[in-house]
């Protein structure tokens, strides 16, 4: 039973670091990016042929490039880099050429051709078998499944506080601010001589590397990955997380993150499904489309919203408050 | 050369397929202004439906005709039950009706995969033998399917063009204010637009269906980023650019498959998307599309 919650904790903080770099571009700056497993699944097959060397003989044929084995926090790095370096490169050739809704689409494109590109050209990262036999972060030490799930739950939930240190910062920067004025209006922000493109740029990357840091620990801590593991509908789970628990808000993303994902995950297994027990996946994605449609119809801002981050309301109404006694 | 030919003879069919779905998107996003991300499982529910009446014992046109009604009725229920309370909220972003339609997908994609199971089903009719003839080879078959697609757009043309409610969907779909203040009923147009985009994607479901030679829950949610591409080469919200788009879209799909592996003909297709919005974000055929 403990090592049953330690598992869910990990997928969860997994999850957690995801939601929370969708919540950098989608939460704080209205980009909306159908397309986020993607740059989740860079990192891990680049965290994963960075450290794993060559395929151990005997497994059956395995193909990838680099072949390296690098320490795991470098190989790690390098994923979320690689993911940032592609999300930079998709956000240069796409954004600001349509509006919000149809550049959606776009990005869900780009991911089809990724994903065509990785199952199909199989010297990149094995097709559409996928890598497999990546080791334990501990290397050759003797160690249980238990103990590795517990030691993998301690560096995630570091890098999820970290990620969400970092995306507070973000939050109450002036950068921040810019950000927010982007979502709700980018003409203003121009108007006002700051550069909507570049500041967006700088986010999504952000996001992306989160997304790449996420995705190298999920392949150190399942040890495989494959076409398989991110589908295009794996993305739209998470946004709809992220909306049901609040975006914006770094309190929401966690709470989609841990309630929307892995609790209806988990909960659907013991919930008694009618029929068959393999629809328990269909109940779960039904339940989350309801949920998606009734929190955007009643509960736009999601179930912790924005304005509640304590810092903001206070803040802005105290300037507020001195710029209406300043005028009288 | 002669596989030339031969691919875009199967171009041509893939392209019927699609321009009947991206037709459809297209005239709903022309009245409404936003995109259903519904449609892929719209398709789907269509062909599943004819499966169901045909497998009853149903003749396959009587099946397909149901399966069309169905999917019609499918289209108003989801305007009427999910967006229409969103599009009448003030200051809704077209974004949250998006993900709004995710989550209709969601509903209508897994309901699918409750109701009938994981199973590919089959329909009892075939695509019949292979002719040739002028250096393609088609089954009568594909030959119907474009034959009957382009037939449902010209009589779908005819109604937009010389009928009271095409005049009216027109107008809606230019300024759904004026057309109000001129006494056209805006809501009974938006309802009639979801039902005749309903019944071209079920159409085209069907035609995927056969095509594919057995359907799977995922059969139109595969192609709906596709038919998304038709509709933004051919301009978004522009019915007949839409066409343009699945002929371009779909031959050069199909002509690509010759050259490079035919897993990467999606890719192609997605890749065509991607430099013509780079070089005309309007789409091809539009003057000026609805990009703002």
């Amino acid at each position: 039973m403990f090592f049953y919650i330690v598992t869910l904790l990990v997928l969860g903080c997994i999850n957690g670091i995801m939601v929370v770099g969708l919540n950098l571009q989608y939460g704080y700056t209205g980009l909306l990016n159908f397309a986020f497993y993607t740059y989740v699944a860079i990192g891990a097959y680049v965290a994963g042929v960075t450290t794993m060397g060559k395929p151990p003989s005997g497994l059956g044929s395995e193909a990838y490039i680099l072949k390296w084995t690098l320490p795991w926090p470098i190989g790690l790095l390098l994923g979320g880099l690689a993911a940032a370096l592609l999300g930079a490169i998709v956000f240069s050739f796409t954004v600001r050429r349509l509006r919000s809704d149809y550049l959606a689409i776009v990005t869900v494109a780009t991911a089809f051709i990724v994903w065509n590109g990785i199952n199909n050209y199989v010297p990149l990262f094995n097709g559409g078998n996928g890598i497999f036999g990546v080791p334990y972060i501990t290397g050759n030490a003797n160690i249980s499944t238990n103990q590795y799930s517990f030691l993998i739950l301690l560096v995630t939930a570091v890098i999820l506080a970290a990620a969400v240190w970092f995306s507070r910062r973000v939050f109450r920067s002036p950068y921040g601010r810019i950000l927010r004025a982007i979502r709700e209006d980018e003409t203003i922000v121009a108007a006002f001589g700051r550069s909507v493109w570049r500041s967006q740029l700088w986010v999504f990357v952000a996001g992306c590397g989160l997304g790449g840091l996420a995705g190298g620990m999920f392949v150190f801590y399942i040890e495989a990955w494959s076409p398989t593991a991110f589908l295009p509908l794996e993305s739209f789970f998470l946004m709809a997380a992220l909306i049901i628990g609040g975006s914006g808000s770094y309190w929401g993303a966690l709470l989609g993150a841990f309630a929307v994902i892995e609790g209806l995950n988990e909960l659907s297994r013991y919930v008694p499904t009618f029929g068959k027990p393999e629809f328990a996946g269909n109940i779960r994605a039904i339940v989350i489309g309801l949920v998606l449609i009734l929190v955007l119809r009643f509960r736009p801002e999601g179930l912790l919203p924005e304005r509640w981050l304590r810092w903001y309301s206070a803040k802005t109404r105290k300037q507020f408050s001195a710029i209406s006694s300043k005028a009288g | 050369m002669n596989s030339f030919v031969q691919a875009i003879g199967f171009g041509l069919v893939t392209s019927a397929i699609l321009a009947l779905a991206a037709v459809a998107i297209s005239l709903q996003v022309s009245v409404t202004n936003f995109i259903n991300f519904a449609y892929g499982d719209f398709m789907t529910f269509g062909a599943y439906i004819a499966w169901t009446t045909n497998h009853w014992g149903l003749s396959f046109p009587l099946s397909l005709l149901i399966g069309a009604a169905t999917t019609g009725l499918l289209g108003v229920a989801a305007n009427l039950l999910v967006f229409r309370p969103f599009v009448r909220t003030k200051k809704v972003k077209p974004v949250a009706l998006l993900i709004a339609g995710v989550g209709v997908s969601f509903i209508v994609q897994n309901g699918i995969t409750m109701i009938w199971g994981v199973e590919p089903k089959r329909y009892s009719i075939s695509l019949g033998r292979s002719l040739h003839f002028l250096g393609l080879s088609l089954t009568p078959g594909d030959l119907i399917i474009i034959i009957s697609s382009a037939a449902l757009l010209a009589l779908l043309h005819i109604t937009l063009r010389y009928t009271t409610f095409g005049k009216s969907l027109r107008a809606t779909s230019n300024n759904t204010d004026l057309a109000q203040a001129c006494g056209i009923d805006t809501d009974r147009v938006t309802t009639l637009t979801w039902f005749i985009a309903g019944v071209l994607t079920a159409g085209a479901g069907v035609g995927l269906a056969l095509e594919e030679t057995a359907m799977s829950p995922t059969l139109g949610f595969n192609e709906l980023f596709v038919i998304f591409g038709a509709v933004i080469v051919g301009g978004i919200g522009r019915p007949y650019g839409a066409m343009l788009g699945a002929l371009l879209v779909g031959v050069l799909t199909e002509v690509s498959g010759m050259y490079v592996d035919a897993g990467y003909k999606t890719s192609i297709a997605f890749g065509v998307v991607i430099i013509v919005l780079l070089f005309r974000p309007q789409g091809l055929f539009a003057a000026s599309g609805k990009t703002s």
